[in-house]
């Protein structure tokens, strides 16, 4: 005969009875809990608010830097989540975080244009650079960054051994803005440049690995200053160009909006809005970085954006698009 | 060849001197793995009792898909879960992505059908007479299915330890729903890939040297557990 | 007790047993035999409503056995089981003999009681802390029984109880089957494919027979009239005639077999075919003239082979028909028995079965 199965929780029990032996295999072996960690411990009675950012914001530290001050400033718990631009934006709209700090003016404004965020206020820049191996086999020192990725684009064809260009290739702000240049330079992005051969290498990882797979295959990448400050003494490569228009790099903050986000959050994330345009943290944010590396990887707006068409002064106050009317 | 070196005796130095970080990392690891183990024990041995003990139609093919799934990837697991947590999605009012409840979700999803699975041979490792002797000594069902259960008891809590050791070691489903927040659902193989993105190399090995000794501790664990 | 009535069992396509009826009486000893893989093992299944009949139905205690299955384990409480190969769950002894009065709620001080009660009966003393799964077949075996009669059981199914056993401990099961019997009334089913089993424990014995219950009396019908010649050869019943009637005195028949003449009691009128049956064990053997024998018939015959059983030896003597002698090894150094030796061999009227000739059908 078969045993008929009528006892759910008898097997509950029996689970429970079994993995009580899992725990304890598990447990002998478990490093004491830490008392009293110096990281932020989520507590109960504290908002939460999460910042999707960007990786180049977070990984040179300045979010970390400015994270508990904001959070003494504010008795709030902010969670830092980093992620490429375009996946910070994709989480963004679908209403999972709180705040977002990225620096892609075009997916920004479809982003605000979508209705998803609010209070756009631009906090800081700093430039694009394109780096590469020191002998610059592409020889392209001190070309515009349009005339620079032509030549690139040229000489990786012809020799992809000698010259290559690595690309973020993951939709973030800074393979945004490497699209941009192409775009200036004449180029169709995905006929032209996406399939143009075996020089162009698509990493589909954050900065920092970009930069590291860049300097192990001497190739050529587009990237945001502070990042590249920041893993400088771990890569083979210099800065190759640093002027052009084209390569400026703003950095905005906006607040998430969604239906249903409870109106504590959007006056928290507000708050972070305001907190990054006050000139106290405007001036930390100009030094933050000038200790380790000897200068300071993000310029700071200091209420002196006209030049970058954005608003880096009004203070963050809508709750909700339709406030604007 | 220093780089290496220099990562090692960091890293044990930063494990002798226990440093906060790395233990709250660590802690905060087993915590939600352990957690996950638990709750996907509790849901992964009663199906497996179910299919054990009771014939239906379709059983064979619901074992296959189940050994098929042994092997579902992290980042598939992870993404399904994304897709469930977030705030647009059906349990978006929940609030649990970017979360250590959203993380034990995730690992729970991965690890239940390596763990039905392993109940599954760990019961058909009963043998038949067995069955039949304790259904003669005047068992009700459930009694039954409690004896036999407890009989291959060690053979279960062997499933229990490798998906223990699967969820602690994933990095998809982890980072996909955690988001690796500092202090929040940074856990170790999280921690370990974005330390190496940032180049900090010895905390990474710090880290790792700590996951492997779990590991290690797990497969110890399962050693001695099926010996018995 | 158990009634079966019109019982079919098949597992699959492969039918195991048919059209069983019988019945086992409250306080009985009821012994199945027959060969290995006859369906034997499924009767006590059957009883224990481990399975289920493919048709017919089944009744213990007059209650029927097509009920819940809660009322199913309340009946099956009744009993308990020894199987063939008995399965050791992993723990101690006294873990595996107490769990089926742990199923049914009794107290654990009195578990206890019954436990050291159930190991002494089958000479386990002391043996509570022994791990199960280390023990000899043997002692296995006797946990086995321990761990069927902790409960009481009205019915005690047995099946091939001393099959793994040594003979002194087959002697000591034995004695239990019987006193247990006799001090509590259990009512036993056992399955043995032992005849000298059977015959020794009891009160009445069913044959198995090609799927089907053959035989069903006391242990004197089963071994001195068969019914057919394929229980004749189970038990033991070695010489088998098919023959006629030629003449019938007031139940003193003469019975033609191949052109011998044997006189037999029985009751068939003259004219009818017949079986004879006669036990190898009351055939004598005598050498010569000397001594008289006071049997009705006597047959002069020649030995075509003699084979040393055990503590007894086979003769066959070939006589007109084959016979086959079984006499003491002694009987047969005093007569100084060789094959091709000349004998006269004896046997008595009232030690012929005579029957109808019966086929157990194949079907």
């Amino acid at each position: 005969m078969t045993l008929t199965f009528r006892t759910v929780p008898v097997l509950l029990l029996l689970s429970a009875f079994v993995i009580g032996g899992a725990f304890f295999a598990g447990c002998t072996t478990t490093t004491p809990q830490p008392q009293g960690t110096p990281t932020p411990t989520p507590s109960a009675e504290k908002t939460k608010v999460l910042l999707a950012t960007t990786t180049s914001l977070y990984d040179t530290g300045l979010l970390d830097y400015l994270e508990p001050i904001f959070e003494e400033k504010y008795n709030v718990d902010l969670l830092i989540t980093s992620q490429g631009t375009g996946k910070a934006i994709e989480v963004a709209t679908r209403g999972d975080c709180d705040i977002l700090a990225v620096h892609s003016p075009s997916q920004e404004k479809a982003f605000l244009d979508g209705g998803h965020g609010i209070n756009h206020r631009c906090f800081a820049y700093n430039y694009f650079i394109i780096v590469g191996p020191a002998n610059d086999p592409a020889g392209i020192k001190g070309m515009k960054p349009e005339d620079a990725f032509k030549t690139l684009m040229t000489m990786g064809k012809d020799n992809p051994a000698g010259v290559s260009f690595v690309s973020r290739g993951d939709n973030s702000g800074t393979h945004s803005a490497e699209k941009t240049i192409w775009k200036a330079a004449g180029y169709n992005y995905t006929t032209d440049v996406q399939k143009s051969g075996n020089w162009y290498i698509e990493a589909g990882r954050g900065m920092g690995e970009t930069l590291q797979l860049a300097s192990e295959k001497q190739a050529y990448t587009l990237t945001d200053e502070g990042t590249y400050l920041a893993y400088k003494g771990n890569l083979a490569l210099v800065p190759v160009i640093e002027e052009g228009d084209i390569l400026l790099n703003v950095y905005s903050v906006i607040t998430v909006y969604t239906p249903t986000q409870p109106a504590g959050k959007i006056a928290m994330a507000n708050n972070f809005s305001n907190f990054l345009t006050s000139l106290e943290i405007q001036a930390a944010i100009g030094e933050f970085g000038k200790e380790k590396y000897g200068k300071n990887l993000f310029s700071p707006m200091s209420e002196n954006c006209s030049r970058f068409n954005c608003d880096c002064t009004s203070p963050a106050v809508i709750v909700s698009p339709s406030s604007l009317s | 060849m220093n780089e290496i070196i220099d990562g090692f005796v960091q890293a044990g130095e930063l494990i002798l001197s226990l440093d906060p970080e790395v233990l709250e990392i660590t802690a905060r690891s087993l915590l939600i793995s352990l957690t996950a183990t638990v709750i996907a024990s509790l849901i992964a041995i009663p199906i497996g009792g179910f299919i054990h003990f009771r014939e239906f139609g379709g059983k064979r093919g619901l074992i296959t898909i189940i050994q098929t799934l042994y092997a579902l990837p992290t980042v598939i697991a992870g993404l399904f879960v994304f897709l469930i947590l977030s705030r647009v999605g059906p349990f978006g009012f929940l609030g649990l992505l970017f979360t250590p409840t959203g993380m034990i979700i995730g690992q729970t999803v991965l690890i239940i059908p390596l763990m039905v699975g392993m109940t599954l041979i760990a019961l058909s490792g009963v043998k038949k007479s067995l069955q039949d002797e304790v259904i003669s000594l005047g068992a009700t069902s459930s009694q039954a299915i409690l004896t036999i259960v407890k009989e291959s008891r060690f053979a279960i809590l062997g499933g229990v330890i490798l998906g223990f050791g699967r969820a602690i070691s994933e990095v998809g489903a982890a980072m996909i729903i955690g988001g690796n927040i500092r202090g929040y659902t940074r856990v170790l193989t999280t921690a370990i890939a974005l330390e190496t993105s940032m180049g900090n190399i010895a905390f990474s090995i710090a880290l790792g040297m700590i996951l492997l000794a779990i590991a290690m501790v797990v497969t110890i664990a399962l050693f001695l557990v099926q010996e018995q | 007790m158990i009634e079966f009535l019109h019982v079919d069992k098949s597992f699959g396509e492969k039918e195991v047993l048919k059209d069983l009826s019988f019945r086992v009486e409250k306080g009985e000893i009821f012994t199945f035999i027959g060969p290995s893989g006859t369906g034997k093992t499924t009767i006590l299944r059957l009883i224990n409503l481990l399975e289920n009949p493919t048709s017919g139905s089944i009744l213990i205690d007059r209650q029927a056995t097509k009920v819940s299955e809660r009322e199913r384990v309340d009946l099956r409480r009744r009993m308990s089981v020894v199987f063939q190969k008995p399965a050791a769950f992993r723990g101690s002894v006294y873990e595996n003999v107490s769990l089926g009065l742990k199923f049914r709620g009794t107290a654990p001080d009195e578990i206890r009681v019954r436990v050291a009660e159930a190991l002494h009966l089958v000479g386990l003393e002391g043996y509570e802390e022994r791990i199960a799964t280390t023990l000899s077949g043997g002692e296995l075996q006797r946990v086995a029984i321990a761990r069927a009669l902790v409960s009481r059981p009205e019915i005690l199914l047995l099946d091939e109880p001393t099959a793994n056993l040594d003979p002194v401990s087959t002697e000591r099961i034995e004695n239990l089957i019987l006193s247990l019997n006799e001090r509590f009334g259990t009512t036993i089913v056992l399955s043995t494919h032992d005849m000298v089993q059977g015959q020794r424990l009891a009160t009445r014995i069913g044959v198995i027979l090609n799927k089907r219950l053959g035989q069903v009396g006391d242990a004197l019908e089963i071994f001195y009239k068969p019914e057919s010649r394929e229980i004749a050869r189970m038990v033991g019943v070695e010489n088998v005639f098919d023959g006629t009637v030629t003449s019938n005195d007031g139940g003193l028949a003469s019975i033609d077999i191949s052109g011998i003449t044997i006189s037999a009691i029985c009751a068939s009128p003259p004219g009818s075919q017949v079986t004879a049956y006669i036990r190898p064990e009351e055939l004598l053997l005598r050498v010569g003239k000397e001594g008289m024998s006071s049997a009705r018939n006597e047959i002069e015959g020649t030995i075509s082979r003699v084979t040393p059983i055990g503590p007894n030896v086979r003769v066959k003597v070939d006589a007109g028909i084959p016979l086959i002698a079984v006499i003491t090894r002694r009987s047969c150094e005093d007569l100084a028995l060789f094959a091709g030796a000349r004998v006269s061999v004896s046997f008595k009227a009232s030690a012929i079965h005579v029957g109808m000739p019966r086929v157990i059908s194949s079907e």
